[in-house]
């Protein structure tokens, strides 16, 4: 029985701690939240109801926010996939130039990042006030008064308005791993293009853009996972508002459960948002699986 | 040096062994966050003293925005991390959900022990007899709310008299309006405050009998014309006479406004009266009760005792001595003023805005809660998204009551 | 800065290339813009409330207010925030590495049946956005009866970090050779001392990158730390700066000041440790 000689039981004491936390605090709520959306629970008291598929049912028919609240999060996944990434790449061709101040600038670029989102959303909370904040003092001055909006106030806005403020806070994110992935292609290779007779575009098209093809994959994959958990930014700035146009799955999930007090819904809006979650995440996952293999 | 060191070495041996010669036992009460620093130093002064009477005990503030606060509680509700004493507004929506789901701790004993029923204003104490498991909470305070006006810009309106119907009252908008000054400041971002007016414009329209059906959700809102109508003259007040932009600001920042001149009236509470007078403003401000509303817009506020506390016994002694008249009389001006609901307190201010709350306060038979209090929570939330969708123009006021309806008729 | 030798002038040219200075400007611009918001937010933490209802939105304070600060610190709670901020991060950051790099070092070294399902299963855990889990999150906690408490937090925090640390390490240690490892166990060393003594000071430059992005994901950690820490003598600082924009949002100054307080700690450690974010972020994502 090598089984039990050496290597298995240290090998499990060794595994056991991490196993355990991630079992019981990310596995198993994940296993719960489906069973709880079965049921009818205002999670202060201790009966549970078996209710069957009624929360699901009022979710998607009876919810007057739902809908909103999917169609939000549909379109702030679409933006945060093209335009973070976007600006991003753009920043980080541009750093990856011979320029003064580079590092500076990348360090500056990236500053946003670690700043918790929070904080962030505190921050353009005050820069949007439509009284004294400074998009609307500067716009004044400028003379474009036409332009001033109530810019969380206004339903048809309020939405790209927190989401300006997330590309602020996301584009460096992009900017770091597309740098990463410039360097990385070979300096030979473009060297060997430009004798070649290559112009610095068809150097770029042809040669650079084919070799960022994996950074490319997971900047977009990042992004996508990322904004799937937009919670604290428009919590802060909206708490969904106004009249829950900036409303987003994950917060109308936590706003079911925790603040009205019916878990049953909350759960069931939660699943929802795994399965969306799963239906993205798992070819990715494969993909990053055969990609290992080949590596190996 | 070495001396320093030693008496706060005596200092906390003697911290360490307080606890052995009397039983150590903590209040923890949950509050709402002091508009007024004034509060704070006199719950503080309340607190210090009670303590001094009853060695031992310690009793902990909490405070936290009015949302925030909520939020705690109901999560508290669920856990076993529950403050012994909490505030709450007395309404059913809001009070009593937390009665129906058993975390407020009845409290006929203490009503007889303490004689509470001898000791309190009527209107104040009505709110604890609405239960049918017992009497729930002891009056804290009593508000209400009323118009607050700017003098200066009604002169510049050309109104000499604060309007008494409602008509007037749209009319002195219209005035107001010409002379380009804002009627209104409401900040949308907390959807309570924009919902004053929603629930003033009910009480005008449907009149109390109605709206109380409306509210009790006994009648159906697209059935009564007077619903459509409100939803109606609601969009004509945010579309004419609101200083915009407003959905994107906070009622804190609203008053801010105000403050400025910026517009003429507000919709508050007998609270303001303080907050204006830290502002040094008092003087250039009036009151009139809403035109044309035939009951005093207000509620009860209340401190609980909660079921999860250890020590309930020592939280009904405190919530006795904090409503003892003394400890009311000395901070009249901060509880309450002429709304103090202990009735043997008297206000003894003589300041223009206490008198007319005196005037406003005797002037109304009876009482008709904020919105937010009468419906349950998951009506109150689509309460405020319909009224805040027809503030920003983005549903028709004629469809408004039929969306309200349908949630009500799809609830559980 | 190794460009500064010879800037705007491309590869395997010396002359200044006119498209590189206008890049170059360009993006100063845009670094202008990207600074604003902190200045706006600096200029207005210096003033009082009649300067900012008052005056231009983006002019420097004149007389600066710093009373500001001091207010802000005591009205925020700030010595409770950044202290309970602190103990948390101190223990969940090298903790949660620890028994990463445990895991990792198993599923990577060790072969037992079942061990690709584990790292798959650990993986999976990178895709998964705990926001949507605060519910049920809350009732678990709450039925361990740990709501209110570090603890609370900090094992859900752990639990959320394993995956991404897991993988990154396990990449790391897959890619160092066999034999350091075979030619211990032949010699009789345990998995134990292996991983105390060969691997971990092996890793320390992933452990460095891992340590400096963790501490910044658990210091600004929000959504969970609203659920579990209800008591405002256990808010954390994300938490501290919420309830003061709710509670004292008429008071610009102080609001301003508050938000620079909260923000400057993890801009003081990202100044320092710039270097490691950027290797930390892309060990994971980009390995070439």
């Amino acid at each position: 029985m090598k089984f039990w000689r050496s290597a298995q039981p240290q090998g499990l004491l060794l595994l056991a701690p991490a196993l355990i936390v991630y079992g019981v605090f990310a596995l198993y709520p994940m296993l719960n939240v489906v069973v709880l959306s079965f049921m009818r629970w205002n999670g202060l008291t201790a009966d549970k109801v078996f209710v069957g598929l009624s929360n699901y049912a009022g979710i998607l028919a009876l919810d007057p926010v739902f809908w909103t609240a999917f169609r939000n999060t549909a379109i702030w996944t679409v933006l945060s996939i093209v335009f973070p990434p976007l600006v991003g790449f753009a920043l980080a061709l541009g750093l990856d130039q011979k320029i003064p101040w580079r590092t500076p600038l990348r360090a500056l670029f990236y500053m946003p990042v670690i700043i918790a989102p929070i904080a962030v959303a505190t921050m353009w909370r005050w820069m949007y006030d439509p009284f004294f904040g400074l998009f609307n003092a500067v716009l004044t001055s400028l003379g474009l008064q036409g332009v001033i909006q109530d810019w969380l106030g206004d339903g048809a806005v309020a939405l790209y308005s927190v989401f300006v403020a997330s590309v602020w806070q996301t584009a460096g994110f992009s900017m770091v791993l597309f740098l990463a992935g410039l360097q990385s292609v070979s300096k030979a290779l473009v060297e060997a293009s430009r004798i070649d007779g290559a112009n610095a575009w068809q150097t770029f098209w042809h040669v650079r853009t084919p070799a960022l093809r994996p950074t490319i994959t997971i900047v977009l994959i990042l992004s996508t996972i990322n904004s799937l958990k937009a919670f604290d930014i428009v919590y802060g700035m909206t708490g969904g508002g106004p009249a829950q146009a900036t409303q987003m799955l994950a917060l109308w999930a936590f706003t079911q459960s925790m603040q009205l007090g019916d878990f049953g819904r909350g759960s069931a809006i939660s699943v929802v948002l795994l399965l969306i979650t799963l239906a993205i995440v798992i070819p990715y996952l494969q993909w990053a699986l055969r990609r290992e293999e080949r590596v190996r | 040096m070495s001396g320093k060191w030693l008496r706060r070495l005596a200092a906390s041996v003697a911290i360490v062994s307080a606890p052995a010669t009397a039983q150590a036992q903590e209040i923890k009460f949950w509050t709402l966050s002091f508009d007024n620093p004034k509060m704070a130093k006199a719950f503080e002064t309340i607190i210090h003293d009670f303590e001094a009477k009853n060695p031992g005990v310690t009793v902990q503030l909490e405070n936290r925005g009015t949302d925030e606060h909520k939020s705690a509680l109901r999560v508290a509700g669920g856990s076993d991390q529950a403050p012994d004493i909490y505030f709450m507004w007395a309404g059913l929506g809001l009070g009593g959900e937390f009665i129906k789901s058993g975390l407020a701790l009845p409290m006929d004993k203490y009503y007889a022990q303490y004689k509470w029923d001898d000791e309190f204003i009527a209107p104040a104490l009505s709110f604890s007899k609405q239960y049918s498991g017992g009497r729930y909470g002891l009056p804290f305070t009593f508000r209400g709310e009323a118009v607050y006006y700017n003098k200066a810009l009604f002169e510049k309106a050309g109104i000499s008299a604060p309007p008494t119907s409602y008509d007037d009252f749209v009319a002195a908008a219209e005035k107001l309006a010409k002379a380009g000054v804002p009627a209104f400041t409401f900040g949308g971002t907390v959807n309570w405050h924009v919902m004053r007016l929603m629930d003033e414009i009910l009480e005008v329209q449907c009149g109390p009998e109605k709206h109380d059906a409306l509210m009790a959700m006994k009648v159906n809102w697209a059935d009564e014309p007077c619903a459509t109508k409100s939803f109606e003259e609601m969009h004509k007040w945010t579309s004419k006479y609101f200083l915009k932009p407003f959905m994107g600001i906070d009622n804190n920042q609203a008053f801010n406004l105000f403050l400025a001149g910026r517009a003429a009236m507000m919709l508050e509470g007998n609270w303001l009266v303080g907050q204006l007078r830290n502002a040094n403003k008092l003087a250039d401000y009036g009151l009139f009760p809403f035109p044309g509303a035939s009951r005093l817009y207000g509620f009860g506020e209340y401190n609980y005792i909660s079921t999860k506390s250890k020590n309930p016994d020592i939280a009904a002694k405190f919530l006795d001595y904090l409503e003892s008249t003394p400890v009311q009389q000395a901070n009249v001006d901060l509880f309450g003023g002429p709304a103090n609901v202990n009735k043997n307190v008297k206000s003894t201010s003589t300041e223009p805005l206490d008198l007319a709350w005196t005037k406003i306060f005797g002037q109304f038979n009876d009482v008709f809660v904020n919105g937010d209090q009468a419906f349950p929570l998951d009506v109150t939330t689509e309460y405020f998204r319909v009224i805040n969708e027809v503030a920003s123009d983005r549903l028709d006021p004629k469809a408004a009551a039929g969306e309200l309806q349908k949630f009500i008729a799809a609830r559980k | 800065m190794t460009a500064l030798a010879n800037p705007f002038r491309p590869a395997g040219s010396d002359r200044i290339d006119p498209v590189l200075v206008a890049l170059w400007l360009v993006l100063i611009v845009v670094a202008a813009l990207w600074i604003a918001p902190f200045l706006f937010i600096i200029f207005t933490s210096l003033k009082t409330n009649s300067t900012v209802m008052g005056a231009s939105a983006f002019a420097p304070p004149t007389n600066p207010d710093w009373t500001n600060y001091a207010a802000a610190w005591t009205r925020g709670k700030f010595s409770t925030t950044v202290f309970n901020s602190a103990v948390i991060t101190v223990v969940k950051v090298p903790l949660g590495l620890a028994i990463s790099a445990m895991a990792a070092y198993v599923l990577s070294r060790i072969e037992f049946r079942g061990a690709r399902a584990i790292f798959l299963l650990i993986v999976f855990g990178t895709m998964i956005p705990f926001q949507v889990l605060l519910a049920p999150l809350f009732t678990l906690v709450n039925g361990f009866g740990l709501i209110n408490t570090k603890l609370g937090v900090i094992l859900p925090y752990l639990a959320f970090g394993i995956p991404y640390q897991v993988f990154v390490l396990h990449g790391f240690f897959k890619e160092l050779p066999r034999e350091l490892s075979e030619a211990a166990l032949i010699d009789g060393a345990s998995h134990f001392s292996i991983f105390w003594r060969i691997f971990l000071p092996l890793s320390l430059p992933p452990l460095a990158a891992l340590l400096i992005l963790d501490f910044v994901a658990t210091w600004n950690e929000f959504a969970m730390a609203l659920v579990i820490l209800q008591d405002n003598s256990t808010w954390t600082l994300p938490l501290g700066l919420m309830s003061f924009q709710s509670q004292f949002s008429r008071d610009y100054g102080q609001l301003n000041a508050a938000i620079v307080m909260t923000v400057l700690p993890a801009t003081i450690v990202y100044m320092i440790f710039q270097r490691y974010f950027v290797s930390g972020l892309t060990a994971g994502a980009v390995k070439e």
